[in-house]
């Protein structure tokens, strides 16, 4: 196959073998042998004589052709052609039972059968060869002979000008991107489990907030009674108790439709809306547990933001995490100040920020490296997901978070989210 | 003829503070609501209020803090509290600090009357409720 060279290979140190004569042979590899090797790599592996491409490519290129990718566009017959004047001239084991095929023989032919399955790479390898470059690869299907697709790592390696033949390898990445798919689909149940263990955590402080409406509910509903049995009952008095009745069970309704809309699994969805109601509706759910460990909450919305396109339920996540964080920072110290500041803004390219400050102890310098990496943790009972997750989810929108120590002390973290692209 | 009796509801719950202040009205009783339980410290003054309503969890001061405070000028008007968190160990520090009664929320309009009647020493409160539907006469 390709040009071997005659010179001795030394296989062992020569310092080793100096004084011994058993270990100073030269072991010389003959072409025999590497035929041998090569015909059992565990990499898929075909030469290819590429005899009248060169001239092929020179001819187009006296004519003045520059931009191939286009010609190849206007003129698809040329690459048909390709498939058939480009030849196999060898192959090994490895590619016979890739293309699930019985014997060398039915893979020694023009090289159309490697096309089969995604007939526009071809045209990519010309390309590639045409512009003078080395190698090509991509990521490819490939259709064996019965009938199988199977996923594959292919890459073409061309020959020097005066040589005519090309390396073409294959490797079978099937189990690569059926494991990959997996790790996706595991990270989506890890995220939405994660989901729900907060809300487990946020389960008093959602009852609280039901529970506020239904009192407003009953009592406001007693009274009604209570009005209903008396001689001077007002209608005016009845409608207005009425209504508002009305008014807390649709703030109750409400409430719950947030929290399903939290613990339901999705898919990612794609809307446009304010950061700042996001921001508002995570305080619905660490309201209670900034009251109950009496910390002052400073909110300072930014005017005229930029709407945010992207998943609400998701980014909403993203803040109820920040603010949970925040929240257990100060309590786990013992801070004097107990204080935490929201804001959000626009930067001057058009990103919307958020930024949450807290008056915790702050992350120790050795740690902030790494405080977005999943299962870093520093709490006892923490799994070390919840910065993971809102990194995750915000590179997905574009953005990026960030964490800082403030310079009067504290916790900052940040995140941005870009412009939405104008229309 | 006795004078009408003020009640004091502290909640920070616009909701709840509308709804209580009606259903004392109902009861023919008066009252004033506060949003905070500081707004109620900064307007109190001995004698003023026949009994406090409060809630547990507001912003900044908490409505057992309330009471601890209260004691502390030495007021006396009975406190009720009123609280989402059902918590045993709540229910006995807001007694042992002295609260008059511990209900939890959604209140029962009977509960909160009696414990009112008993704060305000009005039994007659309790004679004056007329049967609500004809079924419970």
């Amino acid at each position: 196959m390709a040009r071997v060279s005659r010179k001795p290979v030394p296989l062992i140190d020569a310092e080793f073998a100096s004084n011994d004569d058993r270990m100073s042979w030269d072991f010389v590899a003959s072409e025999g042998e590497y035929r041998k090797l090569i015909d059992h790599l565990p990499v898929a592996l075909w030469q290819v004589d590429m005899r009248g491409v060169g001239a092929a490519f020179d001819r187009l290129k006296a004519e003045g052709v520059t931009d191939i990718a286009t010609y190849l566009d206007q003129h698809p017959e040329l690459v048909e052609l390709g498939k058939d004047m480009v030849r196999v001239s060898a192959v090994n084991r490895e590619a016979v039972a890739l293309f699930r095929a019985s014997s060398a023989a039915e893979l020694v032919r023009p090289v159309r059968y490697i096309f089969e399955a995604t007939p526009d790479m071809a045209k990519r390898v010309m390309v590639a060869h045409f512009e003078g470059r080395r190698n090509y690869r991509e990521e490819t299907r490939i259709a064996a002979f019965d009938g199988t697709l199977v996923d594959v790592l292919f890459t073409v390696t061309y020959g020097l000008e005066e040589l005519d033949t090309s390396l073409l390898t294959m490797f079978d990445i099937s189990e690569r991107l059926k494991t990959e798919a997996q790790l996706r689909q595991l990270q989506a149940d890890y995220t939405r489990a994660a989901r729900i263990s907060m809300l487990g955590e946020l389960a008093t402080s959602i009852a609280h907030e039901v529970n506020q409406p239904l009192t407003a509910i009953v009592t406001n509903a007693e009274t009604c009674l209570r009005w209903l049995a008396r001689d001077d009952v007002s209608l005016a008095k009845l409608e207005q108790l009425t209504t508002r009745v009305i008014a807390n069970a649709r703030r109750a309704g409400d409430i719950i439709q947030r929290i399903r809309g939290m613990a339901a699994k999705h898919e990612p969805e794609r809307t446009s809306f304010d950061l700042n109601d996001v921001v508002e509706e995570a305080l619905l759910f660490v309201r209670h547990d900034i009251e109950s460990w009496r910390i002052d909450l400073s909110v300072k919305y930014g005017a005229r933001l930029p709407k945010v396109v992207g998943d609400r339920i998701q980014l909403q996540q993203v803040v109820v995490n920040l603010l949970v964080n925040s929240v257990q920072a100060i309590s786990q110290g013992s801070v004097s100040e107990r204080r935490i500041d929201l804001r959000t803004a626009v930067g001057g390219d058009g990103a919307t920020t958020f930024t949450i400050h807290d008056t915790g102890p702050g992350i120790p310098e050795e740690n902030l490296g790494r405080i977005f990496d999943s299962f870093f943790t520093t709490k006892d009972a923490g799994m070390g997901i919840g910065l993971a997750i809102c990194q995750s989810i915000l590179h997905g929108h574009g953005g990026s978070i960030t964490a800082s120590n403030h310079p009067d002390g504290g916790a900052q973290f940040r995140f941005s989210l870009p412009a939405p692209p104008a229309h | 003829m006795a004078t009408v009796p003020l009640v004091a509801i502290v909640d920070d719950d616009a909701d709840i503070r509308e709804a209580l202040s009606d259903l004392l009205l109902v009861l023919g009783l008066r009252c004033r609501a506060f949003d905070r339980a500081e707004a109620l410290l900064t307007e109190y003054q001995p004698g003023v209020f026949d009994c406090v309503i409060a809630d547990i969890r507001m912003p900044g001061m908490g409505g057992l803090e309330l009471l601890q405070c209260l004691r502390g000028y030495g007021a006396s008007a009975p406190v009720i509290i009123i609280t989402s968190d059902r918590d045993p160990t709540t229910r006995s520090r807001a007694l042992e600090r002295g609260a008059h009664a511990f209900l939890t929320k959604p209140l029962a309009d009977t509960a909160l009357l009696a414990h009112l009647a008993s704060a305000l020493a009005r039994d007659d409160l309790l004679d004056d409720r007329r049967p609500q539907r004809p079924s419970d006469g």
